[in-house]
């Protein structure tokens, strides 16, 4: 009994040190930028970047630059995506497919997406195709890889029994081997997320004319550091929430396991 | 035959000659000298050696043998799951190839698809035969009244006992109206109970439906309760030791198990199992 009393007492001791940490480092933040120890310039206080914000966001460039940024990731994580299950199941049930992909692909894949930006400039400038090439390069591999590994280790009975029932070819591969590969290109989907923030980024330092890290660049050629602290800020939560949304769709997909 | 082993009065009779003469019944399953090798890494491993056997339209065969003895492989070749090295496998007087859907097939796990409800796995089958959906459901549901499970129709596999998986997946076996069933240690991951009661469901289930059964197990009892024969293998290389034939009368019930006929029936069963077995073993000794 007391040991529970006891442990209960730590957990909400926990809990609330959890719910004032962040609070916390801000004032420390704000407290340590006002000081003039450090040069409030390039290290704003906390009041400082939320001004910023603010301000980002009352001009309306803030909803331009979401959807400029968003609408990348997604059109660029959807084609990556797409590409990279269709590939995976095909290369992960045909030897003769994965013969002739394979090897290419496992050349490909390990070069940083990141790379291939100055090559995508010279093919596509400073066009929304550029961009789009940069993300759907990230996702696919990621995706790809993953897709192709699980499609080889979806349970054999399962196929087995599917073809003692007659299951034509294109059902067996676009329900029984997706599905049963599906816990596995969660997986990688999950990954390609967070890669697609990445190439994001690249893609839009390089060069664009919208977008939350084009805003971040500009900001800091007019030294404004308040305004780049809070493109990073936006930036961290947009891919937190796409992640976290990401996680719970999974979940929802693979609702049998 | 050793003379002697068996009594006259007993009901089991042995069938002496191998592979046995032409059966009265016209045989819809023939596998002549069948041969199934798999290379491993420690070199190649002969499944099943020169197998032949037939089993009649509408008898129940059982496969007995020691685990690891060729008897998934020898049932997977039926299948058209594993092509012969040598020899081949004819059902309805055609070579197995591929799976056909007009051959069934139940596995030792159950292989639900787990994506589906249980409705809609019994009716994979049908559907992935082309039947419209209002019918393969139908069938499904009819399926389902017949394994008793009608309140988990929409249930899904996962939340299903090992016992009630492996009815649905008989059930789906059945749904293509399968003039062959194969069933590999159907009830081998189930309890004592659970098991008993499936091999009475088995029997009476047998009596509605007019398929061709090969049962593979590695429990006498169960083999002697269902079966009009049965096949013993011997440990590798897959070989078929004997072809017994069980007239017990019909309809049975695994009740039967304690009886002393049965019982002592067993018991030469057992012996001829481990006479032959250890035979086979002293073969095997001077041959190397
Ligand atoms: N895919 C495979 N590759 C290599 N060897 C195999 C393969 N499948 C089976 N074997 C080997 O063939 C032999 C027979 O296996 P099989 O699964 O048919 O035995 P079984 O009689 O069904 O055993 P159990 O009662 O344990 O199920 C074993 O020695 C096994 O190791
Ligand atoms: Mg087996």
């Amino acid at each position: 009994m007391r040991i529970g009393r006891r442990s209960s007492a730590s957990a909400r001791l926990s809990i609330l040190v959890a719910v004032l940490s962040v609070p916390a480092f801000t004032g420390v933040w704000e407290l340590v930028a006002r000081s003039g120890i450090v040069n409030a310039v390039l290290f704003p206080p906390p009041s400082t970047v939320a001004v910023a914000i603010l301000e980002w966001v009352r001009s309306g460039q803030f909803f331009a630059d979401l959807m400029a940024s968003l609408s990348r990731v997604a059109a660029g994580f959807a084609i990556g995506a797409a590409g990279g299950i269709v590939l995976g199941v095909l290369t992960g049930r045909f030897r003769l497919v994965s013969s002739l992909l394979s090897p290419l692909f496992h050349i490909l894949r390990p070069i940083p997406p990141v790379a291939f930006v100055p090559i995508v400039i010279l093919w596509f400038g400073l066009s929304e195709t550029g961009k789009l090439f940069l993300v759907v390069w990230g996702v696919f591999f990621t995706v790809w890889l993953a897709t192709h590994i699980g499609v080889q280790k979806v349970d054999r009975g399962l196929i087995r029994a599917a073809q003692m029932l007659g299951t034509p070819q294109p059902q067996m591969l676009w329900e029984i081997v997706l599905l049963g590969a599906l816990p596995y290109i969660t997986v990688g989907l999950r990954t390609a997320v967070s890669i697609s923030f990445y190439t994001l980024v690249a893609a839009e330092l390089a060069g664009a004319f919208a977008g939350i890290v084009y805003r971040i660049e500009i900001a800091q050629q007019n030294m404004q550091t308040g305004q780049v602290m809070g493109g990073l800020a936006a930036l961290g939560l947009l891919s937190f929430v796409a992640d976290r949304s990401f996680a719970i769709l999974a979940e929802r997909a693979v609702w049998w396991r | 035959m050793t003379p002697g082993l068996l009594r006259p009065d007993q009901s089991l009779r042995l069938v002496e000659t191998y592979p046995p003469s032409a059966p009265a019944r016209q045989a819809i399953i023939q596998v002549e000298d069948l041969s199934i090798v798999f290379d491993a890494p420690s070199g190649q491993v002969v499944a099943v050696d020169r197998v032949s056997l037939a089993v009649a339209q509408g008898e129940f065969v059982s496969v007995v043998g020691p685990s690891g003895c060729g008897k998934s492989t020898l049932l997977n070749a039926m299948a058209g799951l594993e092509q012969p090295f040598e020899g081949q496998v004819l059902i309805a007087g055609e070579a197995m190839r591929a799976p056909r859907p007009e051959i069934g097939m139940v596995f030792q796990q159950p292989h639900l698809f787990p994506w589906k409800s249980v409705r809609r796995n019994i009716a994979h089958g049908p559907r992935a035969l082309g039947k419209p959906k209002a019918e393969a459901l139908r069938i499904a549901d009819d399926l389902i009244e017949m394994i008793g499970l009608t309140r988990f129709a929409s249930a899904y596999p996962h939340t299903l006992s090992g016992g009630m998986q492996q009815r649905v997946a008989i059930a789906r076996a059945l749904a293509n109206q399968p003039r062959v069933l194969l069933m590999d240690e159907p009830f081998g991951a189930l309890d004592a109970q659970t098991r008993a009661v499936m091999q009475d469901n088995l029997l009476e289930l047998r009596e509605r439906i007019n398929a061709t059964i090969v049962f593979v197990t590695h429990d006498i009892d169960e083999a002697i309760l269902l079966s009009d024969r049965v096949l013993i293998m011997s440990a590798g290389p897959g070989r078929i030791l004997k072809d017994l034939e069980v007239s017990l009368p019909r309809p049975r019930s695994s009740a039967i198990v304690a009886e002393a006929a049965y019982l002592a029936l067993k018991r030469d069963c057992l012996d001829l199992i481990r006479s032959e077995g250890r035979r086979a073993f002293e073969q095997m000794e001077i041959k190397t």
